[in-house]
């Protein structure tokens, strides 16, 4: 369905003095620095599959994601959506894809929901009989027909990701390309999007390729992961996997009263890893390993804490440890 | 036929919006009749103070004056949307919803906003040119109306083409709406009748940039019969065909360089 062969997009940007001397200074030099945005990336991903592209800010997920839409052309490579590249033929590609962008809304702004949904309707040359038997899919699974008369401005970030979403959906794409498609939303509104996107892949068996930030995301949706870091691909396979090689790593921060230091208080073992900053102290550890209820009494007992908090291992230090792993790797 | 069909439901949308902000039609109509209101009265006063320009009356700069304002304002109806391309839309990445569509991205920009102001625009331009022509007790021949008509409508497209290769070139620099601003600033010049101007730009305004040649070459020959206003029609269809194909060329070639941006 998707084919991605050593993709590459290298950005040209001139190279910035300081201030405003150095500004006028690179109006007249032509010196460039290359940035391998996306650097010879290759995967397939087979009809039907919810596939997560995570990595961490910057590393190239949104640059890839354009190039397989048809928004940006590759610097070499090349990418293959149903045989076709989009970039060349993007009209023909625009009709097998939906896309929605976290950040962007796709929908016009100052007219009521159900407006936009017509002239996408118009656009995509929708039959009244699929439009009919969809937005009544769509307004169950998404619950958007509470706002359909409003305008797109006044819509809420949940109610304008659902909207999105329904939109991407209406002529019945064969891939959705979802940009961060939870950003900035409440546990609940993150629940409805998830629940959506299982239901549409079930009933149309339609290919999802979502980034994001939220560990939670990937695990409720992603059967398979590629992550990226520094435009490479670090990873690509089974979230199971990767889970299996970092075990259930947790970290558990407390805040410690000022008259404790905290590089004194004596390690709890060499399974639980310390760092500390200013008033507070982060113990990461596995809690397969070592059990959570212990380190929490360690904590209270040896630092006196006065606050806890306990956070699941966020993309970002998954990309690290894969990261460290790979470079120890190189070195053995 | 599918395109006349999607136009018009894009339209539809587009007034719907202009709709939703009512103050903002109101405001956008009042400064319209106060700008012409000004220039109007700014063109009477120096004519009052030079009674004739080059030997043309107060009734025959005005008549160039309105003609002038209706290819201008049938631009305007249809192209808008390009300024915002050219000063805006690029360079904040906003075109991504465009590229995203399966429809030529150039037609979705001429679908995206129709600007309603402009029919202020014909109707001054048409009760100037009335008002006037009736001063200069112009003799009315069929030939005269339509090479008007012709440089109205195929000098619109003259100025639209412009437009979109200036437009389209914020695609490769990002923002390209300062340059685009000069060379639709050349449209001015064409209000008055290209006699009064040194050589050099009566050329330029022939054949480089040819506002003078659907605004000052009819009237000319409406009034004094300078030019055969068939033959003169068809060099203005002509040009405005030969301009539109070059323009859609630029931007398709231009619009593969668009870089969204960064989130």
């Amino acid at each position: 369905m998707i084919e991605v062969k050593s993709l590459t997009k290298v950005f040209k940007k001139p190279i910035r003095g300081k201030g405003v001397l150095g500004m006028i200074r690179t109006l007249f030099s032509r010196k460039y620095k290359e940035i391998r945005a996306v650097d010879d990336v290759s995967f397939d991903i087979k009809e039907g599959e919810i596939v997560g592209y995570i990595g961490s800010n910057g590393a190239g997920k949104s640059t890839t994601i354009k190039m397989m839409c048809g928004i940006l052309t590759p610097t070499s490579g090349q990418v293959l959506i149903d045989g076709k590249e989009p970039y060349k033929k993007r009209r023909i590609v625009a009709k097998e894809i939906g896309v929605v962008f976290g950040q962007k809304t796709q929908l016009w702004w100052d007219i009521p929901l159900i407006e936009s949904f017509k002239v996408l309707k118009e656009i995509y040359q929708v039959s009244d009989e699929d439009y009919k038997t969809r937005m009544e899919f769509l307004s169950t699974v998404l619950g958007i027909d509470e706002f359909l008369s409003q305008p797109v401005r006044t819509l809420s970030l949940g109610q304008r990701m659902r909207a999105d979403l329904a939109a991407s959906m209406l002529h019945n794409p064969k891939i959705l390309f979802l940009d961060e498609p939870t950003i900035g939303m409440d546990v609940l509104v993150k629940e409805k999007i998830r629940l959506a996107i299982h239901a549409l892949n079930a009933k149309y068996h339609t290919t999802v390729v979502l980034t994001t930030h939220d560990m939670a995301d990937i695990e409720d949706l992603c059967s398979r992961i590629i992550m990226i870091e520094k435009g490479k691909i670090i990873y690509d396979g089974p979230l199971k996997a990767i889970k299996h090689r970092f075990g259930n790593i947790k970290t558990l921060t407390i805040t410690v009263p000022a008259n404790i230091d905290p590089l004194e208080v004596a390690p709890y073992s060499k399974d639980v890893d310390m760092s500390s900053k200013d008033d507070k102290v982060m113990l990461r550890f596995d809690a397969d390993k070592v059990k959570l209820e212990d380190v929490v009494q360690y904590a209270f007992s040896s630092y006196h804490a006065i606050d806890m908090k306990i956070t699941d291992i966020s993309i970002e230090d998954v990309v690290k440890q894969i990261l460290v792993q790979q470079e120890e790797a190189k070195h053995a | 036929m599918r395109y006349i069909k999607l136009y018009f439901t894009c339209i539809k949308r587009s007034i719907l919006s202009r709709l939703d902000y009512k103050h903002d039609a109101i405001i956008s109509i009042l400064s319209f009749l106060f700008s012409n209101a000004c220039s109007l009265c700014a063109l009477y006063f120096i004519l009052q103070a030079i009674p004739t320009l080059k030997g043309y009356s107060i009734a025959e700069v005005g008549f160039f004056y309105g003609f002038s304002m209706l290819p201008i304002a049938i631009d305007h109806l249809f192209s808008d949307e390009f300024w915002l391309v050219a000063y805006r839309r690029v360079q904040l990445g906003d075109m991504d919803m465009h590229f995203l569509r399966p429809v030529p991205v150039i037609f979705q920009m001429f679908a995206q906003t129709f600007q309603p102001d402009g029919f202020g625009e014909v109707i001054v331009g048409i009760a100037m040119i009335i008002v006037c022509g009736i001063n200069l007790h112009v003799t009315v021949s069929f030939g005269a109306i339509f090479v008007l008509v012709i440089g109205a409508v195929f000098g619109a497209i003259i100025i639209t083409s412009f437009k979109i290769i200036f437009s389209a070139l914020a695609f490769i620099f990002k923002r390209s709406g300062p340059l685009l601003q000069i060379i639709y600033n050349f449209t001015s010049y064409a209000k008055y009748p290209i006699a009064i101007y040194p050589k050099v730009i009566r050329i330029i305004l022939i054949f480089v940039l040819p506002f003078g040649l659907f605004v000052s070459l009819p009237v000319d020959t409406l009034l004094y019969g300078t030019y055969n206003p068939y033959l003169l029609s068809l060099c203005i269809i002509g040009a405005a065909i030969v301009l539109f194909a070059l323009a859609v060329l630029i931007w398709t070639r231009c619009e593969r360089h668009y870089e969204s941006t960064g989130s």
